[in-house]
């Protein structure tokens, strides 16, 4: 019973010094304090700045008309009227349209033939051509979706006045020219803004990946100017990791606690992003992602051995990891392979339970399965980080024994 | 003259040199630009996504809303997953990532269309998955669409009209759509084509300021300065002329990538596509080059010359077009190399744009690629000052 009251207070010991030592090397040097706390102000900033407008509006589009009528024009000005497109220009033909495309004055065509008018009095089908631009994801959809519904429109509304011609009552031609009436509805971002969709999984990433570049910076020095020894403690001849782990690690944990608080808290109502999940879960599962992500962190920086490493080596993955999450791109078209593999890292699992929890208001029971993996990548990593720290604190105390230094 | 170029090969030589030597150096040079790619070349490969589970709420029960369901459930994009019995249990299957859509077909939905009466069909989809969600908004118009038709087809044929006047009444306006550049909607093909690019700028800045920033932390400027008989301009060419030369490689390995396995069209011009890969990669060259003579210090270069990079793709407006974006961002994103590059890519690899058009954003590249000669005096300073040696 002693022997573990000893023990106990020779880990708070030691725990309260790996802290304040950890404190001290983030805190006085400023390359580790760009990353680990400037980092992730900066970027969640001007990626939000950037997707600022949040929706696309007003792509400008040419019609040709070659119809030149009452019957054209108004649908001309139907393509005008959506909030979506607005007829930039009227080229007279092909050629003249091609041009302004490529000039990138114009991002999709319409071509309204010569008896446009003639068909549609004659009570017969009339065709127009639509070029709509795919090079651009967001724009070929604006163009394509505006472009198609006001030509349904026009089209009901020709309809209608044809059966009504015909004699049928009102009531009926109605139902008769739109047998259903379809309604879709975007949950959760209703005007389906860029920032709202692209932030939460940004920010996740951001998070990880400042924490193992930064760790991993002061990993590197650590390893490079041989500072490692600091954490042995005097006088000791067996080193125990557990304090250290865990030291390092809440440091890490109260910092990115108070940067984390201003960036889902204020920075998130500045731009409106969906919050329609309980303060609790967000907190509760936050902190589990970070003791994952933190623990990776930890764990990979006992491979680091420059001060430069871990930003040279790391920096390049951020995009791929955002990929890996099936956020971008549907999880449906990642090959199985990869995306499994892709589970391996915590900011996976993190951003699939936080949109879920922050933009759907989900519990915490229905991001059980996320939970449960971070959960286990906790342990794993965490588990690999004691067994980095103790090796490399062996290596590096183990050489100064050689030198003949003291164990300091 | 002769004695620029020779000192340039002398300084080419030592940089060889030094490329055998740091195995960092090797890293960034060769594996991790053809790691990168290779992740791309196969994260595309499956290329577009496919039966994304939904959800009906079919309180009808007839044949016509199981009809219905049936033709969701063929589409691409849309795979009916669960059945729910209530709005609230299909929510809740979104909430837990099981569903990304609920399509919810109310009660007398035939007795309606028999009836001749407007009949309501709801789907609520995610908006926190804007790709998902154009794909099944898209998938599912069109089946309920399609279904409309048809129902007004047997309509209109019961009362006696001719198929082609039937077809007249129910489309009056009819359109043929033409889908320029990526004719297959495939999404690999808007995102492959940038992301490859990214990394290899990524790692262009991290491994230019590399081979500068490490001559200072290491304290190895004045040497590598004399080797280029002291003439600043001889010794930054010649040790940028063999890592602009490898990184070239990996561009035509990655453009080779592109076409050849990912399948991306080259309609366009391929040597103004290989002129625009050598100023784009020259350009960030350049702006490394610019960064770590500013800051004299390898490893506040490379974080800050790091964020820059990454911050290339959002100003590049390929999945947020730039012409949405506040002013001051839009002028933004014209201080990204990348930006003019994702320009050039579309106008010669999709669209088959004639050479002119591509010309600015070759001339706007090469600017950026000039900037190196502004900062050749400041350069020299710290080169030679060993003040400004082993800092990091």
């Amino acid at each position: 019973m002693n022997r573990l009251i000893r023990q106990l207070k020779s880990y708070r010991g030691q725990f309260v010094a790996v802290v304040r030592n950890e404190f001290r090397a983030v805190f006085t040097d400023e390359g580790a304090l760009l990353i680990l706390v400037f980092a992730l102000l900066i970027y969640s900033t001007t990626y939000s700045l950037a997707y600022g407008p949040q929706v696309l509006r007003n792509v400008p589009i040419g019609v040709i008309d070659n119809s030149h009528t009452e019957a054209s024009r108004r649908l001309t000005a139907a393509f005008d009227a959506g909030p979506n497109t607005y007829v930039a220009y009227e080229p007279t033909d092909m050629e003249e349209a091609r041009e302004l495309f490529f000039q990138r004055r114009i991002y999709g065509i319409v071509y309204i033939p010569e008896n446009y008018e003639r068909r549609l009095l004659d009570g017969e089908q009339a065709d127009v051509a639509i070029y709509a631009d795919a090079s651009y994801f967001l724009m070929y959809r604006q163009v394509f979706q505006e472009l198609v519904s006001a030509i349904g429109l026009t089209g009901a509304t020709v309809g209608l006045q044809r059966l009504v011609a015909r004699g049928t009552e009102l009531p009926q031609a109605e139902a008769a020219v739109q047998p259903v009436v379809y309604q879709s509805h975007n949950l959760f971002n209703p005007y389906l803004g860029y920032g709202s969709f692209a932030m939460p999984a940004i920010i996740i990433v951001i998070i990880q990946q400042t924490l193992l570049v930064g760790i991993g910076m002061i990993g590197g020095t650590w390893w490079e100017k041989g500072l490692y020894r600091r954490l042995c403690p005097v006088g000791r001849r067996r080193i125990s990791t557990l304090p250290i782990v865990a030291g390092r690690a809440s440091v890490y944990l109260l910092i990115y606690g108070v940067t984390l608080t201003y960036i889902l808290g204020l920075h998130y109502k500045l731009f409106h992003y969906p919050d329609n999940g309980t303060t609790g879960a967000v907190i509760v599962f936050i902190a589990l992602y970070l003791s994952a992500a933190i623990a990776f962190g930890l764990a990979l920086s006992t491979l680091f051995r420059t001060r430069e490493s871990s930003l040279l080596l790391l920096l390049w993955t951020s995009i791929p990891v955002l990929m890996l999450s099936g956020v971008s791109f549907p999880r449906e078209g990642i090959p199985s392979a990869l995306y499994r593999f892709g589970r391996l890292l915590p900011s996976s699992s993190a951003i699939d339970g936080f949109i879920r929890i922050r933009s759907m208001g989900a519990s915490l029971a229905d991001v059980l399965p996320e939970i449960r993996t971070l959960a286990i990548l906790t342990v794993v990593y965490g588990g690999l980080a004691l067994f980095g720290t103790h090796w490399v604190l062996c290596r590096t105390c183990g050489q100064d024994k050689k030198n003949g230094a003291d164990v300091r | 003259m002769i004695g620029f170029l020779h000192h340039t090969a002398t300084a080419a030589r030592r940089e060889i040199g030094r490329i055998a030597d740091l195995r960092m150096y090797r890293v960034l040079l060769f594996y991790l630009p053809l790691v990168a790619f290779g992740f791309f070349a196969l994260f595309f490969s499956k290329g577009v996504a496919r039966n994304i589970p939904i959800a009906v709420v079919d309180n009808d029960h007839t044949a016509l809303s199981r009809k219905l369901i049936e033709m969701i459930d063929a589409a691409p994009t849309p795979y009916v997953a669960y059945s729910a019995q209530s709005m609230a249990e299909g929510e809740r299957m979104m909430r837990e990532g099981a569903i990304m859509a609920v399509v919810l077909i109310p009660a007398d939905f035939e007795k309606k269309l028999l009836g001749n009466v407007p009949a309501p069909a709801e789907a609520y989809i995610t908006g926190t998955n804007i790709t998902v969600n154009g794909l099944l908004s898209k998938d599912i118009q069109t089946v309920v669409t399609t279904f409309s038709a048809g129902v007004q087809l047997q309509l209109f044929t019961a009362r006696g009209m001719a198929e082609e006047e039937a077809m007249a009444q129910i489309l009056p306006v009819r359109f043929n759509r033409h889908i320029l550049f990526n004719p297959y909607i495939n999404y690999g093909y808007y995102l492959a084509p940038s992301f490859m690019p990214m990394m290899l700028l990524i790692l262009t800045v991290m491994v230019s300021v590399f081979a500068i920033g490490t001559e200072l932390k290491y304290g190895t400027a004045r040497e590598w300065l004399h080797c280029g008989g002291d003439s600043m301009a001889a010794a930054l060419t010649g040790k940028l002329l063999p890592v602009t030369a490898i990184l070239v490689l990996q561009a035509f390995v990655m453009l080779f990538i592109l076409i050849g396995i990912v399948g991306v069209p080259l309609n366009g011009s391929f040597v103004v596509m290989v002129i625009g890969t050598l100023c784009f990669l020259l350009g960030y060259q350049a702006l490394s080059v610019l960064i770590v003579a500013l800051l004299a210090n390898m490893r506040l270069a490379l974080s800050l010359g790091g964020g820059y990079s990454v911050l290339a793709f959002t100003f590049s407006g390929l999945t947020f077009p730039v012409m949405a974006m506040w002013t001051p961002m839009r002028w933004l994103s014209r201080c990204f190399p990348f930006t003019y590059y994702t320009d050039l890519f579309i106008d010669q690899m999709l669209r088959g744009a004639p050479a002119v058009y591509s010309l600015p954003d070759l001339g706007y590249m090469s600017l950026f690629a000039v900037l190196p000669m502004l900062v050749l005096p400041r350069l020299r300073k710290v080169c030679t000052d060993p003040n400004y040696w082993g800092r990091a």
